[in-house]
């Protein structure tokens, strides 16, 4: 614990003394031991723990898990500077990496088994990044309330048929927010507009900050389809195989844009004074044991060529995914967001 | 003699002003940042954001503030006017939901009104199986959470008022030969008017500055919009704008408070005072009224209540209490502390010189101090973290700036304690200890601070209980994975794990009851 302490009250002066304690405990944070990682991610907890505690079980390093949002987490690196506590930055957009590489708080890395395992273009030009798992934006439905060929494109998702039918994640949601770019870059910013309208007016109040909301709001009935992660609809039926949700994996017509793929991926934070520890947490993320328990806990596509996905998962040869490079969500975020805004998503 | 007091107050004239410029700078900033925005900001919140947000802030400030006002008014009515069994218990419970915060009360509404929950579930046996009712993430649901955890202002100012009115206009009245309804509408009611606008002007300024329950029933008011936009983009000058706005309209309403309280002092009691004779009605009217108030408390209180105990002692969420669980419950108390006591050891010096040396300088300083009152928890968080950003961004990050983040919003409320207690204190007893003999220091040790301890103390319990419930500012400024009760109950609950959020909001709840005694006893306006 770094803030425990002990005092005796002395009469009248405990006062000051635990002003004293507030500046003291303030500024000494955590004290660095050798043998221990502090990791900020942007992941839910519970998708990553598991992970984290296999590698701590497997080599005795110690991780401290930090989850906070993605973009506050990037916000308070550039902040933090060389002060930083953290010595990974884990998190579930390959933008966000974009831009913390960008500014300069990742550090680029030279590791065989980095190059060996995960396809170059899931990484970082000079792997200051590197994607860990693959997933993809696509259309949760209820079994009950719709049927498959009703769907097709995300894009037909803003038809007034769908009023009231949809929920979807809120401005915030960085899934989202790459979701748009992708299709901004595909298809330019009119039809993009166009689209993220009529969402905004078919969803009306059924906006969410969590993805595992909107798959329990389809599951319910509440909403007939909504839009999210792909893992967040397998984790629900792992739980509850009877949930009447399905996926659907949308622009897969010709000439469609094919379906929105983004990474999960990490970083090591350039202050880092555990480098070593650090890249030995990155070679077991990467390596086939590693991405094993991506595809098997989390329901993710595992970008090591060589590991298969939860055979419950569509099949991943069988789809195409959409031809945005992954490096190109930084640049294309601004005036994504932008965008959003102007369309008032809320 | 002067000179002996000069040199007292010259080092707390220093930390007067440096306390008050602490808090007024983070303000500042924000303004500027404000002002200074690139006016295709401005322009591109003012088409897209601003109109929605505004239009939603006042519409629900205002159906809050109609239903408060039935609620509260009619309930404080009930409980000094009319005799029935049970009465003084009802006086007490009626303040019950004071001690619930808004996101706890937010969470229990979100399940029971629910997709599939229990009062769509009974709905269905009337209304038959494609029965739906409206759903709590809606205005409604902000409306109906947000006026079963506000009424109780209106119903203390109410009480009071009608305690403390001189009955003699009503029996005058009575003695006309005018009825009792007519009476309470004629004479009562316009006389109880300035404590009813301050009590509702009280309950919108909390609306206003709501987060919890807007943001897990996903209404979007300003003070939503404003974390939103601190948690999801990369720069904070949007976030600055409606902060500014945010600010304004508090304003509008914390003057519109105080110009009532001011106003309703003549109002009070003058000459002989004797307590309203209390009617009681038959054994209908007593089970109207009782039902009446079970219904009230029921839904605002008890039901909420049974529910976190039943989640609590719930297989699942008994797995959660385990060591994560109680370092949270030290991070709550430790926080809370830091700002309880930075809060007291502000505000003695800025209430002190306020008092003592009353000239333009102090009462300014000690007026910057209210700025808490107008700064809802993300802007506060925004302000502070502005400033930490400009000035000394070595401390971003720590649990400093949380603190001194939470020093600023919750110093009026100690304020309002520390005040009083020392104007009790007069000057001359002071002045004989130091003929007497006794040091500058010594006279501060041993008359002082001594005379002064009640006020420290409620003070201090009232931060530090303010503190423990804190959720928007904890949540943006908090050391990364340094979690605190509110924040589990937030997490917890925006993923609709009732039950796994239970222990901690329970633990919440009920540390928030002691701040209801010293409400009850006297500082109405701390919660």
């Amino acid at each position: 614990m770094a803030y425990q302490f002990q005092f005796l009250p002395s009469a009248g002066k405990w006062l000051a003394a635990l002003a004293c304690l507030v500046v003291v405990s303030a500024l000494t944070q955590s004290l660095p031991a050798a043998e221990k990682l502090t990791v900020y991610s942007g992941r839910a907890e519970r998708l990553i723990k598991p992970v984290l505690d296999e590698f701590t079980a497997k080599t005795g390093v110690q991780v401290d898990l930090l989850s906070s949002g993605t973009t506050e987490l990037v916000n308070r690196l550039k902040a933090e500077g060389d002060r930083t506590p953290a010595d990974l930055f884990l998190t579930n957009d390959a933008g966000s990496l974009e831009q913390a590489r960008v500014a300069g708080i990742l550090r680029p890395l030279n590791m065989r088994e980095v190059d060996r395992a995960i396809p170059p273009q899931f990484r970082a030009p000079d792997n200051a990044w590197i994607g860990l798992s693959g997933r993809f934006w696509i259309i949760v439905y209820n079994k009950t309330l719709v049927k498959p060929q009703d769907l097709k494109s995300l894009l037909d998702l803003g038809d007034p048929k769908w009023k009231g039918k949809i929920a979807i994640p809120n401005a915030g949601s960085e899934y989202l927010q790459a979701g748009v770019s992708v299709i901004r870059a595909t298809y330019g910013d009119g039809k993009t507009k166009e689209f993220l309208e009529g969402l905004r007016d078919n969803a009306e109040a059924q906006v969410y900050q969590k993805s595992s909301q909107i798959v329990e709001a389809v599951a319910k009935g509440q909403a007939s389809l909504g839009i999210v992660n792909h893992y967040y609809v397998y984790r629900h039926l792992a739980a509850q195989p009877a949930a009447p949700v399905a996926v659907f994996m949308p622009d897969q017509q010709d000439g469609g844009m094919g379906a929105i793929m983004n990474v999960a991926g990490v970083g090591i934070v350039k202050s880092t004074k555990h480098l070593d520890t650090a890249k030995l947490l990155v070679e077991f993320l990467v390596a086939q044991a590693g991405q094993k328990l991506f595809a098997d806990l989390d329901k993710e596509y595992p970008l090591h060529p060589d590991v298969k996905a939860d055979p419950a998962l569509v099949e991943r040869k069988s789809f195409r995914a959409a031809q945005v490079p992954l490096t190109r969500l930084a640049e294309l975020r601004e005036p994504t967001l932008t965008l959003i805004e102007q369309v008032g998503l809320r | 003699m002067i000179t002996t007091r000069a040199q007292l107050t010259s080092p707390l004239q220093v930390v007067t002003l440096a306390s008050a410029v602490l808090i007024l700078l983070p303000l500042a900033y924000v303004t500027s940042q404000a002002l200074s925005a690139d006016s295709a900001v401005w322009s591109r919140l003012w088409t897209t954001r601003i109109p929605e947000l505004l239009t939603n802030t006042v519409r629900l400030s205002a159906s809050v503030a109609g239903l408060t006002l039935v609620l509260g008014v009619s309930t404080a009515w009930l409980v000094t006017r009319v005799e029935f069994p049970g009465r003084r218990l009802w006086e007490v419970a009626l303040v019950l939901p004071l001690a619930m915060p808004t996101y706890v009360l937010a969470y229990i509404y979100s399940y029971l009104l629910g997709f599939g929950g229990p009062a769509e579930h009974l709905w269905q046996l009337i209304a038959g199986p494609q029965g739906r009712i409206f759903s709590p993430h809606s205005y409604l649901g902000a409306t109906l959470v947000m006026t079963l955890d506000t009424f109780p202002f209106v119903y203390l100012l109410s009480r009071s008022a009608l305690l403390n009115m001189n009955v003699s206009f009503e029996e005058v009245s009575r003695a006309s030969g005018i009825s009792r309804m007519k009476t309470l509408w004629l004479v009562t009611l316009p006389l109880m008017r300035p404590s009813i606008a301050a009590g509702l002007a009280l309950v919108i300024l909390y609306v206003v500055s709501d987060f919890g329950a807007v943001s897990l029933l996903r209404y979007q008011t300003l003070t939503y919009a404003v974390f939103q936009q601190m948690t999801g983009r990369s720069d904070n000058t949007a976030a600055s704008i409606l902060s500014l706005l945010l600010v304004g309209l508090a304003l509008l309403f914390l003057v519109t408070e105080r110009w009532f309280r001011h106003r309703s002092r003549f109002y009070q009691t003058t000459g002989r005072y004797r307590r309203a004779e209390r009617h009681r009605y038959g054994w209908l009217g007593t089970s109207v009224i009782t039902g009446y108030l079970m219904v009230v408390v029921g839904a605002s209180f008890a039901l909420p209540a049974w529910l976190l105990l039943a989640w609590s002692f719930s297989p699942e969420a008994q797995t959660t209490i385990d060591s994560r669980f109680f370092g949270f419950l030290w991070n709550s108390g430790f926080l809370a502390a830091c700002a309880a006591t930075g809060g007291v050891l502000i505000g003695v010096p800025l209430a002190y010189m306020a008092n003592r040396r009353p000239n333009w300088l102090n009462v300014g300083c000690l007026q910057a101090a209210y700025a808490g009152y107008v700064l809802p928890g993300p802007v506060a968080a925004l302000a502070v973290l502005v400033l930490c950003l400009n000035a000394t961004p070595f401390l971003y990050g720590s649990v400093f700036v949380l603190i001194v983040a939470y020093v600023i919003h919750f110093l009026p409320a100690g304020l309002q304690s520390l005040e009083p207690a020392l104007q009790q204190i007069t000057p001359n007893l002071e002045e004989v200890a130091r003929t007497l003999g006794l040091g500058v220091r010594q006279t501060w040790q041993r008359v002082t601070l001594p005379l002064m301890r009640n006020g420290f103390i409620v003070a201090w319990v009232l931060i530090f209980l303010q503190t423990m419930k804190e959720l928007p500012a904890t949540l943006l400024l908090r050391p990364v994975g340094f979690d605190t009760l509110a924040i589990r109950v937030w997490m917890e609950a925006s993923e609709e794990y009732y039950r796994l959020a239970a222990p901690s909001a329970l633990l919440i709840v009920l540390l928030g009851l002691p701040t209801l005694l010293l409400l009850l006893s006297k500082d109405w306006r701390a919660a």
